[in-house]
């Protein structure tokens, strides 16, 4: 609260006197600043004046005390002031002094301004903060939901057309096919982007430390981008300098997205000319090294005043949009990086080319290390009968296209169910090899029909089929949540009809160990 | 003579006093916050169906940052009744209510005090009428100064009961 002005010779305010009678009308004025007229009611003058009626109703032995009111705004058409005002009953009139100090309240104002101004704003940065993250749950909830309402179609999609193709098709169609594909392919990208981009702006995705090979990472790299070099008619090459460990400690996957990320867009933008990628090591202490990845293409480049907006959402310079892309990818780049706490840099010359430096941090375990384990080949088990496989799955496509994809291997019978509880019914009537289940069917979800299964017979047989979950949520905790429910394996849609059949295989392989 | 009573707007810094003040006396509204210096009074004269009229005068007082009795006792002196206003969004505005309206009853024992909860147009009504009981904040009216959401009818209802005090 501000501080008023007790001590009225300080500040040498002007200062107004004026007498009232108790019936309030004006016996005189000074007129300092206020020109009200004698013989005319104060009351008029300003509604303040109408605590004089305070003395009017006391009586004459309390009304004798000197009232002050600090810091009271009076005005007229003319004059506007701040007074320390002092009201004096005497005997047959009342002493009104007005103190003007308006230029020393003003002062002061200002700090007192200042201040509650700065934790009104607090306050409203703290509303606006509040009603952002509200916006961005919403966001995030509405974007998982519409990935898992159009994975399911886009599985369909994409399993038909692979069906499609393996069948006699005329030259036009098989162009058609190839066309379906591709942009469900590209739908199928743009949704992975939006999660992607979701979990990192909502703090979700977690950068995980994992014992990779860095040689191993760039030798996939090398080989997928020289297969398009080579149809492009374009020059890839790639220099790692051979002081880096071969395993070291990071994040692969994202490490991998990164640079997937860049190298795509290098490749998109180049016509001709050539395609560089060098790895480097920045420095190494004690554990821990920086490696520099460059990713330089001779392509069509950027305007150097579009560089800052390269890293935006949904920024796309080629005009013509000749090139396909979701304008995320380098958005998603930009948050990785950061999260990886590393570094990028971009310089470009329209025409010329243009060039990424990605600084990236790592760890590197001291002691002598034993390889990285492939990925096992397995085989399903010599049988006279084929293998019985029930789909848990209540959408009429998803069902058609396991079926086809199963039955064209020739080695499996195929049950459907189209919810748990039927599932449950139909392993109660019946011997299986195994289950593929869909986490999100009616009655009797996928998690709790693996929990009936796994806990409720005494037959081993049954509680222990393989089940392997498969949903559109195309997230660690669907995949964590599979597991612990008791499912060996866990699949997202859409699946790739060749990994399908390599986990199907790869359980029925390990039960068949067992 | 004609009937004329006191009110007094009270309550924190940045509740929206002056903002009601100014919505009701000159059907005003700024986005711009600006501190009260000590206190602005107006007047305004309520013709109420019947034919009868009140002079309602309006002090608007500077906020207090803690506690109400950091206001000046003379400001307070012969008011007819006060209007507490906290603001919704600011809790430490209402925290201290219950303390604040104990000290107004306990040396104003004749004056009503009517609590108001003023920015109404920042927060859901439901949600934060319902947060305000569940917290046991006492309030007789939420308004809004920004929108004139209930303000208009808040004063007028006010004129209606101190014309009935003796």
């Amino acid at each position: 609260m501000m501080k008023h002005q007790s001590d009225h010779s300080q500040f040498n305010p002007q200062v107004q006197v004026i007498h009232v009678t108790y019936d309030n009308i004006i016996i005189e004025n000074d007129h300092t600043f206020f020109n009200w007229k004698e013989d005319t009611l104060i009351l008029d003058a300003h509604p303040f004046f109408e605590i004089l009626r305070e003395f009017e109703k006391n009586d004459s032995s309390s009304d004798k005390k000197v009232l002050n009111f600090p810091c009271i705004h009076i005005e007229d058409d003319k004059t506007e002031k701040i007074c320390d005002i002092t009201l004096t009953p005497e005997k047959d009139k009342i002493t009104i002094t007005l103190f003007d100090y308006t230029t020393k309240y003003k002062d002061l104002n200002q700090i007192a301004q200042q201040k509650n101004e700065s934790i009104l704003l607090a306050k409203e940065l703290e509303l606006k903060n509040k009603y952002l993250l509200e916006k961005e749950e919403f966001k995030n909830n509405f974007i998982a939901n519409i990935n898992h309402e159009i994975r399911t179609p886009l599985t369909s999609i994409l399993g038909f057309v692979e069906v499609l193709e393996k069948t006699k098709l005329t030259f036009e169609q098989e162009e058609l096919a190839r066309i379906i594909k591709r942009e469900s392919l590209h739908l199928n990208a743009l949704i992975d982007d939006m999660i992607d981009l979701s979990k990192i702006e909502s703090g979700k995705l977690k950068i995980v430390e994992e014992r990779f090979s860095i040689q191993n990472l760039i030798d996939g790299v090398h080989e997928s981008y020289s297969r398009i070099a080579k149809e492009k008619q374009i020059t890839f090459e790639t220099n790692v300098d051979s002081n880096i460990q071969e395993y070291l400690i990071g994040d692969r996957t994202r490490v991998y997205q990164i640079l997937n990320n860049i190298l795509s867009n290098a490749f998109k933008f180049t016509e001709e000319g050539k395609i560089t990628f060098s790895v480097i090591k920045n420095y190494q202490r004690t554990n821990k090294l920086s490696l520099n990845f460059k990713i330089e293409d001779t392509g069509i480049g950027i305007m150097e005043e579009n560089i800052p907006y390269l890293f935006d959402r949904f920024t796309r310079f080629d005009a013509g949009k000749r090139i396909s892309g979701t304008g995320l990818g380098l958005a998603i780049v930009k948050n990785l990086i950061d999260l990886l706490n590393g570094e990028i840099k971009v310089t470009s010359m329209p025409e010329k080319g243009t060039t990424f430096n990605i600084k990236l941090p790592f760890k590197f375990e001291i002691i002598k290390t034993t390889p990285e384990r492939k990925k096992k080949r397995y085989t399903l088990p010599k049988s006279a009968k084929k293998y019985r496989i029930l789909v848990v799955e209540d959408e009429e496509v998803t069902q058609y296209l396991i079926m086809k994809v199963l039955i064209s291997q020739g080695n499996f019978f195929v049950d459907i169910a189209i919810n748990g509880e039927e599932a449950i019914n139909y392993i109660e009537r019946r011997k299986y090899d195994l289950i593929l289940m869909d986490l999100t069917v009616s009655k009797i979800d996928g998690y709790q029909a693996t929990q009936m299964i796994r806990n409720n017979y005494g037959d081993k047989f049954i509680s222990a089929i393989p089940i392997i979950g498969f949903s559109g949520r195309s997230n660690d905790a669907a995949r964590d949540k599979c597991i612990r429910s008791g499912m060996d394996d866990f699949i997202a849609k859409p699946f790739e009809q060749e990994e399908l059949i390599y986990k199907i295989t790869k359980q029925i392989a390990k039960k068949a160990a067992d | 003579m004609k009937l004329s009573k006191k009110v007094v707007l009270l309550g924190h810094f940045g509740v929206g006093k002056t903002s009601l003040f100014r919505r009701f006396m000159d059907n005003e509204f700024s986005e711009e916050y600006k501190v009260t210096l000590g206190v602005q009074i107006k007047k305004k004269l309520i013709k109420f169906p019947d034919g009868r009229e009140l002079s309602m005068i309006v002090w608007d007082t500077e906020g207090h940052s803690i506690s109400i009795e950091d206001t000046r006792k003379s400001y307070l002196l012969g008011s007819h009744a006060f209007i507490y206003v906290f603001d919704v969004t600011r809790e430490e505005t209402y925290a201290t209510i219950t303390k604040d309206l104990e000290y107004l009853k306990e040396n104003y024992i004749k004056v009503p005090v009517i609590v108001i909860g003023n920015k109404l147009d920042l927060v859901n009504e439901k949600e934060i009428r319902s947060q305000l009981t569940e917290k046991n904040i006492p309030f007789d009216d939420l308004t809004s100064a920004k929108t004139n959401k209930n303000v208009e009818s808040f004063f007028l209802d006010l004129a209606e009961e101190i014309t009935k005090q003796a």
